[in-house]
């Protein structure tokens, strides 16, 4: 009884070898830069969520009691939906970063700050409170989060956009090397091609031969990319987390649903980007012979 | 190309129509070349080193386009067919390469077994035919061996074996006793012209063996600075030649 028919094509050689190490490389550097855009996205949105329509309202020179009538005037105002008045216990948190976990000193002055969450669709907000608060006699301040925060948002745009043109570029230089790969191995095969091609071999015959073997490599080569993509981003969450991590400037680092997707595709666009390469080249060489 | 012409050239298997052939810048290889082989011939080919036999066997199995002039086989002008029927049309071709051209990777009987591989066919379904084939060409026991490991007469076998296991309409042999011994060259030619006297297969073998030349009794063509002749040294059976005519081969 004979056992599987040997591969048409000889199985792989050092040049394969070194041709898989290349793709999982640029596998891992796209998936990573993938990852990165991905993240900034989620940075740039969890930011104009949670800044859209905040505001902080600094009262100088007053007690509680002042502050306290301050934020009823605040919430009563149209487009408001609510106003908090900041505890000391509060701004000591808010602080903590800067000044340390012991609380403030007494002796320090501190405004009174009265965080408010208003309507993003109402125009003007911060100016209005403003107004309104010194026509009431009350020395205040307003700061519209969103001024700053589109700074951030704007740097955040960029990032991604950088993250995507690195993964734009690192993709199309896998095809390119994938599809000088495929030509190398056709050259180096041009034996077996031949002899297919005279025994009367279609070229979508010999072209499925290499598309077969060049789609698993992508797909293997791909798929070690991925993993260790996924290992470099949660070695990256776990050192966040280890070091103190989420100090409430940017969102906290995690692996979700989209990220996992991310890490799936990786290999599957690598196998299918090879496996065109290889079809692309292979007819292309083939309509070259009679 | 009209139905009445297709009928003409029905019993043709090779036609070839004023073909010349240059390779990039140099001169032509062949020149002005005519040539008509009916289906069923057996016919040689001579010539010397150099002068053009493998080139023209080239054209005969489809691995080049003339530079002028049509190629034509069964009848159809292959200059402008499409790559499927080209490809049908080569499945037709047994070729036996000088340089044996076997799959290292492959043992014999895969490397045997190729032609009908890449039409699709299932292991099962040829199995006996080509190890009973390789058996016939004193390989039988050598089935699972790799052509690296095998002599040049051996792998000659193999190549041949691999040229008629489709028993194909048209054979080209380049050189095909070249690498074995007299026993086993008389025996292979006598496989040619089985399947010339029984299949029907036309038989084109190029060759510097005269003593092989002399064996059978058919047309010879040498090829001389690019030009193909009739060669009337072997037009006629001198006497006191031993020679075998294709259509008396007995089994």
């Amino acid at each position: 009884m004979r056992g599987r028919e040997t591969p048409l094509l000889p199985v792989e050689d050092a040049r394969e070898a070194a041709l898989f190490f290349v793709v999982a490389a640029l596998c891992f550097l796209a998936a990573l830069a993938a990852l990165s855009a991905k993240s900034t996205y989620g940075a740039a949105r969890a930011w104009t969520a949670e800044v859209q329509g905040e505001l902080t309202v600094t009262l100088q020179d007053v007690d509680r009691r002042a502050a306290e009538e301050a934020r009823k005037l605040v919430e009563k105002t149209d487009g408001v939906r609510q106003a908090h008045l900041l505890s000391k216990e509060e701004i000591d948190e808010l602080l903590a970063p800067n000044f340390g976990n012991r609380g403030l000193p007494d002796s320090l002055p501190l405004p009174q700050l009265i965080a408010v969450a208003a309507d993003p669709d109402v125009p003007d907000m911060g100016p209005t409170l403003q107004r309104k608060l010194a026509e009431a006699g009350y020395d205040s301040a307003v700061d519209e989060h969103a001024d700053w925060a589109s700074d951030v948002r704007r740097v955040l745009a960029i990032t991604r956009l950088i993250a995507l043109t690195a993964v734009a570029l690192l993709a199309s230089t896998a095809v390119a090397v994938i599809a000088f790969a495929t030509h190398a191995a056709l050259l180096a095969r041009r034996d077996i091609v031949d002899v297919l091609h005279l025994a009367g071999a279609r070229d979508r015959f010999i072209a499925s031969l290499f598309e077969r073997r060049f789609w698993l490599l992508g797909l293997r080569a791909g798929a070690v990319g991925a993993l260790l993509a996924l290992g470099a981003a949660a070695a990256a969450i776990f050192a966040a987390k280890a070091h103190g991590g989420h100090a409430g400037l940017l969102p906290e680092l995690s692996l979700d649903f989209t990220d996992l997707l991310v890490l799936i595709l990786t290999p599957v666009i690598a196998g299918l980007a090879a496996r065109i390469a290889a079809r692309v080249t292979v007819i292309r060489a083939l309509k070259s012979m009679m | 190309m009209n139905l009445s012409r297709l009928d003409l050239f029905d019993d043709i298997a090779v036609r070839l129509e004023n073909v010349s052939l240059r390779y990039d810048t140099s001169d032509d290889v062949l020149s002005g070349i005519d040539l008509t082989l009916k289906q069923g011939s057996f016919s040689f080919l001579t010539g010397a080193s150099g002068a053009g036999k493998s080139s023209l066997l080239r054209l005969l199995y489809l691995a080049l386009k003339p530079t002028r002039g049509e190629v034509s086989l069964f009848g159809r002008p292959t200059g402008r067919l499409p790559r499927d029927q080209l490809s049908a049309l080569r499945r037709r071709v047994g070729v036996v390469f000088q340089e044996f051209r076997l799959l290292d990777h492959l043992s014999a009987y895969e490397n045997v077994a190729l032609p009908l591989r890449v039409v699709g066919r299932k292991d099962a379904d040829y199995r006996a035919d080509v190890e009973e084939l390789l058996a016939w060409v004193g390989l039988g026991k050598r089935l699972h061996a790799h052509p690296s490991t095998l002599s040049g007469g051996e792998q000659q076998r193999v190549a041949i074996a691999r040229a008629v296991v489709t028993q194909p309409d048209i054979l080209i042999a380049d050189e095909p006793t070249g690498n074995v011994d007299p026993e086993m060259g008389s025996r292979l030619m006598r496989l040619f012209l089985e399947l010339n006297k029984r299949r029907g297969t036309t038989v084109i073998i190029a060759t510097h063996d005269l003593g092989l030349v002399r064996q059978v009794e058919a047309p010879v063509y040498r090829l001389s600075n690019g030009l193909l002749v009739r060669d009337a040294e072997y037009g006629d059976t001198p006497a006191g030649r031993r020679r075998t005519d294709p259509s008396k081969v007995v089994e």
